[in-house]
């Protein structure tokens, strides 16, 4: 990448930086503002009662949060272990796999799990959704130990350090910011999937988008589809400041 | 030199002005660019020498001030066709990775509307004239060497056969042995074509070697000397340019002497071609008293030195001896010939534009003109 | 009754469903592709342009496509209009991020070298820069391609064409004999679908891109 695109990306982040928080006040804040000043039937009256939102909202950040742990939990080990010498012939295998369940639809995915297993609720959402999300995490956490400069490894190995003391002092910290970005990417997927959960029971704020679209009141519809934008672009923007805060200071 | 195409250039009273910035970049400058000469740019980087050229095909537009080319009042001009008229070549030739070699050197043609055998007619000539195979035609610029790439820029730049060259520092990307070739070759595309040219440098040396003229550029372009490379060697105008000049000025003369300025030994080295027999060399070099041979090729040009020790477990003449290191043609400079002659460890091979065998150099006659040269020095000093 | 006896049942409406799905995300690629290259020429030349034009495409992408999806019903209603608007928009950022990728990557010299010898803005734009930049540009548009891919079979949700529709059907007979059948012939029909179209790119980068520049 040249300095020049580099610099016209870096501009960019600032901007979301500060224009997304704007945003999704002025988002979450009108659509609120819009369905409380209207005339509402007592179907709208229920499913817009402030504590159903709530609950909504709060059902959807514990599916996206519970995915991201899992995406955390399985596909950073996994990456690091296909880095490995001994593991290093199931990398492209296991890419490989990671990239055509990438192209399979989120809503398949999450139908079949359903359909397979006929579970409902939280886990019957959380469970494919985090499958689904995986690959952004598994691909950067390999791509980034692979970019590490077989150089700093060779130096690592030379001043004595063990196996494992040059993965974590050497290759992770330095994969840091591309696993961060994978994150980011897989946190933003799975708030947006999370949206589906409602197909499954699981909840959320999809649950309003249904509801309004199944009994036609575009109120309930338009405010559970702004609050799920607003949730969206508020967590991307969460995972923004995590990027810049939690990669390593050199190489910023 | 022959009957030139090339057109005279005039700048009056040229100044840049970048807006924000209070000195201009280029500062009222007047000059007369002879037709059919190359005039050489030279000054330290960051003196305005580029954005002087580059107001001659106005890449950048003069803020105050006239340019004429053959009398013709080039700021009235449409910019782009101005362009089409002025050949341009640059610094790592700027060629286009996507486009053939053949595709680049067609582009001005092409944008000229010639159809389209006129155009690979043309190429095929472009390609020849710079001293590549037509196997060069369909490569792309990836796969060539520095140097071959900069003489695709050159053939690009002269393909439609404009009056008018820019070259800006061509050639400084290359190593120095490429870069000393190019340089040769230009001035025999030179002595051919004839056109007028405006070459950007900050390497002294090089504005010595290939300017007719040299203006030697200050600060903001100020003309600081504007003369033939022998006045401005013999006697620079001020502190700043003698500066420019440094030091070693009678050596340097070395590069104003060419070649063909001295005796070049036409018979000093035994030669064969590739097909002759082993026996009949031996002879021929026995009868000489040498050890040395000189083996050429179908075209009659230098491939392998052969000692006499080769010969004798030798069959053919074909592979024998080891290969022709640097050779100098009758357009290289005295110093060119000095550093291939150090390089060989021998005599040098002269040869001609096609690549031809002339003759050999050897040292004594250099160190014979620098002896000559040192006197003279001596005289003007004294 | 096995998938493949289902799949083999159903092979004709599957199959226009397929095509359905294909050709709707090849479309909305295509008006994509034109947009946002059009979109990045514009910007390119200004930080601030190409700063704002990736942020606001980037957010759009943030944007969950089914909350779009549910935004876009009440204005558009239902079937082919909302499809199409969610496909585009969700497609242009990859190809308006490397639109200005592509083209702010091409060497000065090269683009100076293009000028010089006489061509003209249009000319140097269209015949050499957006050529240098457009192994960028494909790569892009590739990427939007899979997105859209995903996203189309969430539009079925909207009556949208394609194969997003087996799937939601499967949903809604949830417990019926042929449901799983349904939504796995849907879901595995757009893998395959997303893989033969992705092997298409591979032929379309080998045709279009200069082998002067290949990797």
């Amino acid at each position: 990448m040249t300095a020049a695109v580099r610099a016209k990306a870096s501009r960019a982040d600032r901007l979301r930086l500060v224009g997304q928080p704007v945003a999704v006040l002025l988002l979450v804040g009108g659509v609120l503002l819009w369905a409380a000043t209207r005339d509402l039937d007592s179907i709208e009256k229920v499913n817009l009662a402030p504590p159903k939102i709530v609950r909504d909202t709060w059902d959807h950040l514990v599916i996206s949060v519970v995915v991201t742990a899992l995406v955390v939990v399985v596909a950073v080990p996994l990456g690091i272990a296909v880095t490995r010498r001994w593991a290093r012939w199931a990398a492209p295998i296991v890419l490989g796999v990671a990239t055509v369940g990438q192209a399979a639809p989120s809503v398949g995915v999450l139908v079949l799990f359903f359909l397979w297993t006929e579970w409902e609720g939280l886990w019957a959402a959380v469970l494919p959704i985090a499958l689904y999300s995986l690959l952004p995490v598994l691909r950067n956490t390999v791509v980034g130990i692979r970019g590490v400069d077989p150089a700093l490894v060779e130096a690592g190995r030379g001043i004595g350090m063990s196996a494992g003391a040059v993965l974590r002092r050497i290759e992770l910290p330095l994969a840091v910011p591309l696993i961060l970005a994978g994150l980011r990417t897989s946190l933003v997927l799975a708030v947006g999937t999370a949206t589906l959960a409602a197909f499954v029971n699981g909840g959320g704020l999809g649950l309003l988008i249904d509801t309004g679209y199944k009994l036609n009141r575009s109120t309930v519809l338009i405010t559970g589809a702004v609050l799920a934008v607003g949730l969206a672009l508020l967590v991307d923007w969460l995972g923004a400041l995590a990027e810049r805060s939690l990669g390593p200071k050199g190489l910023r | 030199m022959t009957e030139h195409t090339g057109v005279e250039i005039r700048l009056d009273h040229v100044t840049k002005r970048y807006p924000g910035q209070e000195a201009p970049a280029v500062d009222d400058v007047s000059m007369t660019l002879p037709a059919g000469r190359i005039t050489v740019f030279v000054g330290p980087s960051g003196c305005g020498k580029t954005t002087t050229m580059k107001m001659i095909n106005r890449l950048i537009e003069p803020t105050s001030g006239t340019i004429t080319m053959g009398g013709e009042d080039v700021l009235s001009m449409d910019p782009d066709k101005l362009r089409r008229r002025i050949g341009y070549a640059i610094q790592q030739a700027g060629l286009f990775p996507h486009l053939t070699v053949a595709q680049n050197i067609g582009v001005v043609p092409g944008l000229l509307g010639w159809d389209k055998s006129r155009v690979a007619d043309r190429v095929r000539e472009m390609l020849d004239l710079v001293g590549l195979d037509d196997d060069f035609a369909g490569r792309f610029p990836r796969s060539l060497s520095g140097g071959q790439q900069q003489r695709v820029g050159v053939a690009r730049a002269l393909a439609a056969d404009p009056p008018v060259l820019l070259m800006d520092e061509p050639f400084g990307a290359v190593d120095p042995i490429t870069r000393g070739n190019l340089q040769d070759e230009l001035l025999n595309l030179q002595s051919e074509l004839g056109k007028t040219i405006v070459f950007v440098t900050h390497d002294f040396d090089e504005a010595v070697k290939l300017g007719d003229r040299i203006a030697v550029l200050g600060p903001r372009s100020r003309v600081l000397q504007y003369d033939t490379p022998e006045a401005i060697l013999a006697n620079p105008a001020d502190d700043t340019v003698a500066g420019f000049v440094g030091a070693g000025a009678s050596l340097k003369q070395l590069t104003l002497l060419r070649v063909r300025d001295v005796e070049v030994d036409r018979d000093s080295a035994v030669t064969a071609s590739a097909v002759d027999s082993v026996a009949d060399l031996r002879t021929r070099m026995t009868g000489r008293g040498a050890q040395w041979a000189l083996v050429l090729d179908r075209r009659n040009r230098p491939s392998r030195w052969v000692h006499a020790r080769d010969l004798a477990a030798a069959t053919s003449l074909a592979a024998v001896g080891k290969p022709v290191g640097d050779s100098v043609s009758l357009k290289s400079t005295l110093q060119d010939a000095l550093e291939a002659i150090l390089t060989e460890g021998g005599n040098a091979v002269v040869t001609g534009s096609r690549g031809e065998y002339l003759g050999t150099i050897g040292l004594e006659t250099v160190t014979a003109v620098i002896a000559r040269l040192r006197d003279e020095h001596a005289e003007v000093e004294s | 009754m096995s998938l493949w006896e289902f799949i083999a049942q159903r092979w004709d409406r599957l199959l226009p469903e397929a095509a359905l799905h294909a050709s709707a995300v090849i479309q909305c690629t295509a008006i994509a592709a034109v947009a946002g290259v059009a979109l990045g020429v514009a910007v390119y030349r200004s930080p601030t342009g190409s700063a704002l034009a990736t942020a606001l495409t980037s957010a759009i992408l943030t944007v969950p496509s089914f909350a779009l999806l549910g935004l876009l019903i009440p204005v558009l209603g239902l079937g082919v209009p909302p499809t199409v608007v969610a496909l585009v928009l969700y497609a242009l950022l990859p190809i308006v991020r490397n639109t200005i990728v592509g083209l702010a990557g091409v060497d000065p010299a090269i683009t100076d070298a293009a000028r010089g010898i006489g061509m003209n803005r249009l000319r140097v734009l269209t015949r050499v820069e957006l050529r240098l930049a457009w192994p960028a540009i494909l790569a892009g548009i590739r990427v939007s391609t899979q997105l859209l891919m995903g996203i189309a079979a969430i539009a079925a949700y909207a009556k949208g064409p394609g194969l997003g529709t087996e799937i939601f059907s499967g949903l809604a007979r949830a417990g019926s004999a042929n449901a799983t059948n349904q939504a796995l012939a849907g879901t595995i029909g757009i893998v395959v679908l997303a893989l033969v179209v992705d092997g298409l790119y591979v032929l379309v980068a080998r045709l279009t891109v200069s082998r002067g520049i290949r990797d």
